[in-house]
């Protein structure tokens, strides 16, 4: 890789407290744009954590704060005045376990943008119908938009929670663990989803499987304890990782 | 030891089976009471009728002595029939459970067809069939009374020749200014009672942090659920039949006053009841919204309101039970006035206020009471299925067809 991708995401001696509890040590990282970044490390060592820093999911966790620098687009979103919402629209999320709401596949689509005003008819029609494409749901459920979303198989659960973030037109990802509910087969066309998705979106995914990770990620970044060891080239660091504890956990020896 | 045990079973187990049995007889004997005593009464004319009686004193014209009316129908078997007077008449009771001497037939040429009104009006009044005859006077004989049946009655009128004056009722005893009544209380109640108390149940809920003072305000509502209601109904009296006089006509307690105190008695079922079905709206919904960029705001009346959903009808169904089965607040916040033309800043009663007052009577009516049980329960019956079927179709709507 020579021309280094724009940096959307410049976070600097990030800090993450649960009440007296330290979650996150020290984080310096950069997220580049249009790649696939990949978080891998044991449980418990913050990953999920250190993604919701990015949209500030964190805000609904009473006990928790942060110190330290998160910009966005040279942007502190940790400032007071930071529109939060805004930054959730361009910074979207994905979950482990899908989410739908409960009701139709269609107002599941558009229940984000009508939330930021959207009224136009064909408009949402629109929206509906590039995002499920995008998704690669389009030709499953073309014919069953208005049917309850919590009709669908776990997959396409998924898969429609992806539409959804992109109905938002984001302009990063973020997903956590997307695939661990789900089977192979599902599994492996959530994984071909993000690396089309890759021309247009920034991604950053939480996994806890390794061939995944090296398949699909551009950048991966190892965390342990909550502090970042390792952060580089995912090919780079699954073939000469430069830390011992790397290589051991990425080797299936740590622990 | 065995043997010890053996009995114990024995013992709990026939202890359940006659906790169950003796529940079921219980609720079976209360309902077979009010049906063996309000059955009898039970028709669309107490329903439909007004409760005022409207007398009438009048005075028909003499008959010719050559008249003789052949009636033009079949009556039946039970009708006297008078051919002199073209008139028949029927034992009955009226709609209160008191006996009555019913109007079954009039002649179309009848003398009865053409009545001088006595009273102030000076109209021309005629009888016709479901009138109650009270008291027929004549010229010429003693008067005959109701009560002593028709059949005596109609003896005593053929031998007449001049009637002095005959006085009559439009049968009154209905019920119908009752049901309204607590139609209007059940729209009015719930129309206070459910924005006030969802919107309570959604700030302690989704808004609230845990802290001391909303953990004191969940004990206070907790605590009014368990207040009598006749502590609500004084409150009723001192504050809100006060302020509905202010601001409007109403000179008393009216519709208006009670749905106001209604709804405070409501408030703790509906908030608890909110409040319990929000906590069970997945969390997972509320992270989705939000990481959408939906607002706090958006994601709770738009996700976790219509989540909340079937939590909120359940609510509502307790709250229509509430009111329709209120009676000890309402006698002081709206009256016990039995009326049939129902205002909103009048007094007028609600069907349980009407079995009170129909109880408190000299003699008590035990039959009309149990009628307007059987009605109550067939209302509740009926919102029951209605809001049963509305959920039912809700939740067909949001989940997975299986
Ligand atoms: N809401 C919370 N309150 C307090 N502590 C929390 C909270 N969420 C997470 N933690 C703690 O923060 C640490 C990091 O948790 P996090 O969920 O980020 O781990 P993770 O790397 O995503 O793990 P996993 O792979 O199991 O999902 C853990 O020790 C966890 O116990
Ligand atoms: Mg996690």
């Amino acid at each position: 890789m020579t021309a280094q991708n724009p940096i959307v995401f410049q976070i600097e001696n990030l800090n993450l407290f649960y009440g007296e509890k330290q979650a996150l040590k020290e984080i310096s990282i950069a997220i580049y744009e249009k790649e696939v970044t990949a978080l891998i490390g044991p449980s418990g060592c913050g990953k999920s954590t250190f993604l919701r820093v990015l949209n500030r999911m964190n805000d609904l966790i009473d006990s928790c704060h942060i110190t330290g620098n998160v910009t966005y687009h040279d942007q502190d979103i940790y400032q007071p005045k930071t529109d939060v919402n805004g930054l959730r629209k361009s910074v979207g999320m994905v979950f482990q376990k899908p989410n739908p709401f409960p009701m139709s596949i269609q107002d599941n689509l558009i229940y984000g943008p009508k939330c930021q005003g959207i009224r136009d008819r064909f408009l949402l029609k629109q929206i509906v119908e590039q995002s499920l494409k995008q998704a690669a749901l389009w030709d499953e459920v073309k014919d069953r938009l208005k049917e309850s979303a919590l009709a669908l198989s776990g997959g396409q659960q998924q898969r429609l929670c992806i539409a959804r973030t992109i109905a938002m037109k984001p302009e990063v990802i973020l997903m956590d663990e997307p695939t661990s509910a789900l089977d192979p087969v599902a599994t492996a066309k959530i994984e071909d989803l993000i690396s089309s998705l890759k021309q247009d979106y920034t991604i950053i995914i939480v996994t806890h499987n390794m061939q995944q990770a090296a398949r699909i990620s551009d950048k991966t970044a190892f965390f342990l304890m909550g502090e970042l060891i390792e952060y580089g080239d995912a090919n780079q660091l699954f073939s000469t990782p430069e830390n011992k504890k790397t290589e051991e956990y990425i080797t299936g020896r740590f622990g | 030891m065995s043997n010890k045990r053996k009995a114990q079973d024995f013992l709990l187990q026939f202890g359940t089976y006659f906790a169950a049995f003796f529940s079921f007889a219980t609720l079976s004997l209360i309902i077979f009471f009010i049906f063996t005593n309000g059955v009898k009464l039970l028709n669309l004319d107490l329903i439909t009728h007004d409760y005022q009686a409207k007398t009438h004193i009048a005075e028909p014209l003499a008959p010719n002595d050559t008249d003789y009316f052949e009636p033009e129908e079949t009556l039946k078997a039970e009708v006297y029939y008078s051919p002199r007077w073209g008139l028949g008449l029927i034992d009955s009771i009226d709609l209160m459970g008191k006996t009555q001497v019913e109007i079954a037939y009039v002649h179309p040429s009848s003398p009865f067809q053409q009545l001088h009104d006595k009273g102030l009006s000076h109209e021309l009044l005629s009888l016709k069939p479901d009138m109650m005859i009270i008291r027929i006077a004549y010229s010429d004989q003693p008067s005959s009374l109701a009560r002593y049946g028709a059949e005596q009655m109609i003896d005593e009128l053929a031998l007449s020749n001049q009637i002095r004056e005959l006085e009559f009722t439009i049968p009154g005893g209905g019920i119908r200014g009752s049901i309204i009544t607590t139609f209007y209380l059940i729209v009015f109640s719930l129309l206070f009672a459910l924005p006030i108390g969802i919107g309570a149940a959604i700030y302690l809920n989704e808004y609230a942090k845990n802290n001391r003072f909303t953990r004191l305000l969940r004990s206070f509502i907790e605590l009014l659920t368990g207040v009598p209601s006749i502590i609500y109904g004084l409150m009723g009296l001192a504050f809100f039949v006060p302020f509905i006089i202010n601001v409007s006509s109403a000179t008393s307690g009216s519709i208006l006053s009670g749905s106001m105190t209604m709804a405070v008695i409501l408030l703790p079922v509906v908030i608890r009841t909110t409040e319990e079905s929000l906590k069970v709206v997945p969390d997972e919904y509320r992270q989705g919204s939000l990481a959408l960029g939906a607002s706090k705001t958006q994601t709770t009346f738009r996700i976790v309101l219509p989540g909340a959903f079937p939590g909120v009808l359940s609510a509502t169904l307790l709250a229509i039970g509430r009111i329709i089965g209120e009676s000890a607040a309402l006698v002081f916040a709206i009256g016990t006035a039995i009326k049939d033309d129902i205002r909103v800043t009048e007094q007028s009663t609600s069907l349980a206020v009407h079995i009170w007052a129909m109880m408190t009577d000299e003699p008590a009516n035990i039959e009309l009471s149990s009628t307007i049980a059987i009605i109550i329960l067939l209302i509740v019956l009926l919102l029951n299925l209605l809001i049963k079927l509305l959920t039912r179709r809700f939740l067909r709507k949001v989940s997975a067809p299986r």
